[in-house]
């Protein structure tokens, strides 16, 4: 007994592409993100950010917002917009650990395509939930807080690893909730400018950029200690 | 052979009533050393320092107005609240992470519980007691509120209930995020409600302070009174109810054990929903009294005996003036505040021949009518009401009245209570001799209206400026020799304070 037998394909199915053509690698190259999305949990991702997008919403329309001025009607959406940061930041955590570093030639790229295709996905998201109207700030607001909150996410995977990445935006919401009181205006609580303020958009985009780069050359932290906050 | 070879070995059998709680306590102490809690602590540290700590020191050194943030706003569970159930339900999700769920008893799965909430309960008290510990070096006056650390405590233990139910039933990465974000949104929404209802089963939620906590009621509590412990006595029953339920929740899935256990997780959880239900059904017949919050379920008038203290006195324009200790600090304030228009009144009928605080009763609020400063007794003594001011010096959030600023408004409430204005704008004679007395005490008439603007709790419209008949009668009041206004104010001052005199009547 041999296995010649073995590489013959099973009778009427689609012989795969050759090695090496255009179809293959495209056909490689999908199985490739689509298992890597799968790993990172990315289809309930998905979910949670839309279930996020329509909290948003409902908040808007039925008027959550905390009495005490403008500031305190900042305090749900941001805190919404925290937690759909917070879902990003927890997708980068992978299961398999040193043996897909070694492995994966193109780990990083998909670390940067899942982060930048998911935040673009939950920014369209929460911005069809501020449709309700009423949301402080309008849209530019909505794209440059959420912006630095997933840069925020995304320094805290690489510091603290995947699963705890979510501190990090959780504990941005605290400050930016203390300094909205006691009116606070510097640039890095960014929530506090206004909307066209340049140093707020500045300070975002610098934070959310070096959360894509690190992210993308390093990646989440992975610690081999099951109580450490990389476990 | 020997004897004793030939002896027979007698073992012991372990007895299985002590073995249960060995291994129980051996287990907690593997579960605490192996938490993730500990890595936390550091981040919920310096959130703690900066959210609740920091903004408290911006505040007059008085209890209520320190922890009014911190503990009357709830900012110390916020601080500790979500963040604990996040990592609550990435513990509750370890076993399912690993595919051992079914593997794991219930106490096994209690056990992390309880080390995940010792870890958090022993940081929140020990933030807190480090808190506590600095503004006593402050000489921070009054008693700390401890009922509120323990709804603190117990607020963080149900964060730590609730992360785990999550983490136990979603044995998912984002169990934790999503429990840490539903942490947060529910405390923001408690906000939201707290600050529209302010009385009724709203005061269950540990983040409403609106009307029912000293900082914002501006009240005496620890300081000439006790913190009433009702209110939040309801608010632990609420809370522990709520992390009963949470608990009881976990076991009852046909995974956690047998009938037996199932059945015991049913009945935690009823008992928990039920306890919970009943704080809120508590909290909503509260009734606010003088010195705070009662539940008269829950009251012991006990809790009502006022806190004796002996008073820090000074001299001003040979007037004694006695003030509780927690306030000793002002005490200079007050006599270089109260001189000016004591002198101006030295002699008259009904000047005082003493000043007093007393305390500041609850449902006076922020911006109710009563007075807080008037005369009373005979002879005439002068009752102060500080706690509805804000002190000299940083409030917090509002901008503190600087020295000279706090001087003009004590001379203004003075010299409006000694005409007999009361709980009114005075009637037009009534302002007018108001006015005069305050340019007397070195008040200036343009200054006049920006004094009245910026006085707690004065009655009726801020003029925008010193014109019109009251200060045009002011100003030829106040143009009369000292000793011709002196003697007219003693023939006059009876008819003026029973508002039977006109401006035209005036010199």
């Amino acid at each position: 007994m041999t296995t010649t037998g073995l590489h013959r394909p099973a009778p009427g199915s689609v012989p795969p592409p050759a090695a090496g053509t255009r179809r293959y690698r495209a056909a490689a190259g999908w199985r490739l993100g689509r298992l890597y999305l799968v790993s990172r949990r990315v289809p309930m991702a998905l979910a949670l950010l839309a279930g996020l997008g329509a909290l948003l919403w409902t908040a808007l329309h039925w008027h959550w917002n905390i009495a005490g001025g403008p500031a305190a009607r900042q305090f749900i959406p941001l805190t919404i917009e925290t937690g759909a940061a917070a879902v990003i930041a927890v997708t980068t955590y992978g299961p398999f650990g040193e043996p897909e570093r070694a492995a994966g030639r193109w780990l990083p790229w998909l670390r940067l395509g899942a982060a930048v295709a998911l935040t673009a996905v939950a920014f369209g998201v929460l911005a069809a939930g501020a449709a309700a109207g009423g949301m402080p700030g309008g849209t530019l607001a909505l794209l440059r807080n959420f912006g630095g909150l997933v840069g925020l996410g995304l320094l805290s995977a690489v510091v603290l690893g995947g699963p705890f990445a979510w501190t990090g935006p959780m504990a941005y919401l605290l400050v930016a909730e203390g300094a909205l009181a006691h009116r606070s205006a510097t640039p890095w609580v960014w929530p506090t400018r206004p909307p066209h303020d340049r140093g707020g958009a500045i300070c975002a985009c610098l934070v959310l950029v070096a959360g894509l780069v690190l992210i993308t050359v390093r990646g989440p932290r992975e610690s081999g200690r099951e109580s450490g906050p990389a476990s | 052979m020997t004897a004793a070879a030939a002896a027979p070995v007698r073992h012991r059998t372990p007895r299985a009533t002590s073995a249960l709680p060995f291994s129980a306590a051996r287990l907690l102490r593997v579960e605490l050393r192996r938490n993730t809690m500990p890595w936390i602590l550091p981040l919920i540290a310096a959130l703690f320092w900066f959210d609740s700590y920091r903004p408290s020191t911006g505040t007059s050194a008085l209890y209520g107005l320190r922890t009014y943030w911190s503990m009357g706003q709830g900012h110390t569970i916020i601080d500790f609240g979500p963040f604990v159930a996040g990592v609550a339900a990435w513990m509750g999700s370890r076993d399912g992470r690993r595919g051992l769920a079914d593997l794991v008893t219930a106490t096994a799965q209690l056990a992390t519980w309880a080390a995940t909430a010792i870890w958090a309960v022993a940081a929140y008290l020990v933030f807190v007691s480090v808190m506590f510990a600095v503004y006593a070096h402050q000489g921070v006056g009054g008693t700390p509120p401890w009922w509120y650390v323990a709804v603190g405590a117990t607020g963080v233990i149900a964060f730590s209930a609730f992360g785990f139910a999550i983490g136990a039933f979603w044995p998912s990465r984002f169990a934790a995020p999503v429990a840490a974000f539903g942490g947060f949104l529910a405390m923001y929404l408690s906000f939201q409600i707290g600050f529209h209802h302010t009385s009724g089963w709203a005061l269950i939620l540990p983040t409403n302070s609106s009307g029912n906590f000293d900082g914002s009621a501006q009240a005496d509590s620890g300081i000439f009174y006790p913190w009433l412990p009702d209110l939040p006595i309801a608010r632990i029953m609420f809370l522990a109810g709520i992390a009963v339920a949470a608990l009881g929740v976990t076991g009852l899935p046909a995974r956690a054990g047998g009938r037996r256990l199932r059945a015991a997780a049913a009945v935690l959880t009823l008992a928990g929903a039920a306890l919970a239900g009943t704080a809120v059904g508590l909290a909503s017949t509260a009734q606010e009294s003088a010195y705070g919050v009662v539940i008269p379920t829950l009251h012991d008038a006990a809790n009502d005996a006022p806190i004796t203290y002996t008073p820090v006195c000074g001299r001003s324009a040979g007037v004694q003036v006695c003030l509780n200790p927690a306030y000793g600090r002002w005490l200079p304030d007050m006599t270089a505040a109260l001189a000016p228009v004591l002198t101006e009144v030295a002699g008259l009928p009904g000047a005082p021949v003493r000043a007093t605080q007393i305390a500041a009763a609850y449902p006076s609020g922020g911006d109710g009518p009563p007075q807080p400063i008037m005369f009373g007794g005979q002879p005439p003594v002068l009752r102060m009401q500080l706690g509805l001011l804000h002190m000299p010096g940083p409030c917090g959030f509002c901008v503190g009245p600087t020295t000279a600023q706090f001087a003009d408004e004590m001379r203004l409430l003075f010299a409006h209570a000694f005409v007999g204005a009361g709980d009114s704008p005075g009637s037009p004679a009534q302002q007018a001799v108001q006015a005069a007395l305050l340019q007397g005490a070195g008040v200036p008439f343009a200054a006049q209206p920006g004094v009245i603007a910026i006085a707690e709790n004065f009655p009726g419209p801020t003029p925008q400026a010193a014109t019109g008949p009251v200060y045009a009668a002011a100003r030829r009041l106040a143009t009369w020799p000292a000793a011709a206004r002196h003697a007219w104010l003693a023939a006059h001052l009876a008819a003026l304070r029973a508002d039977r005199l006109t401006l035209e009547e005036l010199p």
